[in-house]
């Protein structure tokens, strides 16, 4: 079976000292501004909610965002609108990838051999037209480098048989990574043993490589993945249009060239 | 005087064209290949840029090589274009612009019938209509070429242009959208331009008739009768200087 290398998060356990995100921007160089992995806050709603003028409308709030908080009411410890909860992050490297049906040149692709979403990064002009199709804002420009970056699971700390960074810096523990495909790994244990999400935004599911025990929040965050308008005019309106104007040339072309061998008349000579 | 040669392209001339064309089908072969998109790749399937990578060895090689190519074709032109500008490119723009609507849109609806459906038709459908079947003289380009002419200059500007641009991406733009808008004129400039090769191609040294000025590409002359017959103002031009 094939690698598909993953992570399962126990999101309960961070505690948002944010040492994942310190210790891959060390190991990758990741520039000042951007992030190649995050963690994610459900902030708790005590206190103003924006927009509510007085305090009954307060209370409504307070009591609306209780009503709405996903299964966090049915399990025990989440239901509380006053508790925080971090959920760590990053590139998913997802099973369905929208950033991989949106590079023009396949620049960005799926590794065959661990199932990890991987830039060439020599292939890559920076573009940016992966950027938007990711709906976890995984990718970003490299300032510099001027082409793309995200994570890539380090690839190079892997190869001397090492954890990423993320992984084996966390105090708690809270992330989990192995081959998904491979029963005796902890991650497939985990998956197998607990119930699990993936935050996946409704309109985009690119079937993302990245469980979190149990439940998580915030949910609705990830965004529906888009296409720059110069690439969207490409596959519906360029191509067609080319295709028509290439292909009428092109029968026009053969009808004349058909007539000539078939038909001997006078116009030889000349 | 049947057989003799009058001059109709000078060696740079012949040069500049090969060369043109021979750099054409490598960047458009090697720009196909970059589309390894399914979704945005013109041949169905992705076999082309597949091949492609095989062949030159990984998708940098070709984004590598493709550039290189549009480099010094972009160079050579320029070269030509500064150095050769009395002696060939405004020559040459002239004569391609030299349009005369009422002669030239009789020339473009004669000569397609008389293609299509002979010549015999075409003077029948004279006499059915009532229009002069005389098939109108042509200068040193017949405006066929010229229609032609005229878009694959501007569409190469516009390629060059834009494939600066994405050459450039990675070394000292920061808007994105530049980018972008870039990849899809390019494409479909070249497109177009490709459209329009075809019919070159054809006309230019398939379709019945156009064998002299087929070999003319590599000779640079073209028999008398050819010229006399589908050229017959630049013939006559040029027999007005000679016969002195």
């Amino acid at each position: 079976m094939k690698t598909q290398l993953a992570m399962v998060i126990d999101s309960s356990s961070c505690i948002d000292c944010k040492a994942c995100m310190v210790s891959c921007k060390v190991e990758n160089k990741v520039p000042g501004g951007y992030w190649r992995n995050w963690v994610k806050q459900r902030e708790p709603r005590f206190g103003k909610i924006p927009g509510a003028k007085d305090p009954a409308a307060q209370a409504e709030g307070c009591r609306t965002w209780i009503i709405q908080a996903p299964d966090f009411d049915k399990v025990k410890g989440y239901g509380d609108p006053g508790s925080m909860h971090f959920q760590p992050g990053g590139c998913m490297h997802c099973a369905n990838p929208a950033c991989v049906q949106a590079c023009p040149t396949g620049a960005t692709y799926k590794d065959e051999k661990d199932g990890t979403v991987r830039l060439n990064d020599k292939l890559c002009i920076g573009c940016g037209c992966c950027i938007p199709a990711c709906p976890y804002g995984a990718r970003y420009r490299h300032p510099e480098k001027k082409i793309v970056d995200k994570c890539d699971f380090c690839a190079k700390r892997r190869e001397r048989g090492e954890l990423p960074a993320c992984v084996i810096t966390c105090p708690t523990k809270a992330r989990t990574f192995g081959n998904i495909n491979d029963p005796e790994s902890d991650v497939a244990r985990l998956v197998k043993e607990n119930k699990t999400v993936r935050v996946v935004n409704e309109e985009t599911d690119t079937e993302p490589n990245m469980y979190y025990v149990l439940t998580t929040a915030p949910m609705n965050w990830p965004r529906k993945a888009e296409s720059p308008t110069p690439i969207r005019w490409w596959a519906s309106l360029a191509k067609p249009l080319v295709w028509a104007v290439v292909g009428l040339n092109a029968l026009g072309v053969l009808v004349m060239f058909g007539k000539q061998l078939i038909i001997k008349d006078e116009e030889t000579e000349k | 005087m049947s057989d003799e040669q009058i001059k109709r392209h000078t060696p740079v001339t012949i040069f500049i064209h090969w060369f043109n064309a021979f750099c054409w089908f490598f960047l458009l072969a090697t720009g196909l290949g970059l589309i390894g998109n399914e979704q945005l790749q013109p041949l169905v399937g992705t076999w082309w840029p597949s091949m492609m990578r095989i062949i030159f060895g990984s998708g940098e090689m070709l984004l590598v090589l493709h550039i290189i190519c549009g480099l010094v074709w972009t160079v050579v032109f320029l070269i030509y274009a500064v150095f050769g500008a009395k002696q060939y490119v405004i020559p040459f723009l002239k004569e391609i612009l030299a349009v005369v609507p009422s002669r030239d849109v009789m020339w473009l609806f004669t000569k397609q019938i008389q293609m299509t459906m002979g010549s015999k038709t075409l003077e029948r459908m004279g006499k059915i209509f009532g229009f002069d079947a005389k098939i109108p003289d042509q200068g040193f380009y017949n405006v066929g070429q010229k229609l032609f002419a005229v878009p694959s200059i501007l569409g190469g500007l516009v390629i060059v242009i834009t494939g600066i641009i994405m050459a450039l991406s990675n070394v000292c733009i920061t808007d994105t959208s530049v980018v972008q808008w870039s990849i899809l004129i390019h494409f479909v400039t070249v497109g177009f331009v490709f459209a329009g090769l075809l019919i070159h191609i054809f006309m230019a040294s398939i379709a019945i008739g156009e064998r002299p000025a087929f070999i003319s590409m590599f000779t640079g002359t073209v028999p008398e009768e050819y010229a006399k017959h589908h050229h017959k103002l630049w013939y006559d031009e040029v027999k007005g200087k000679l016969d002195v």
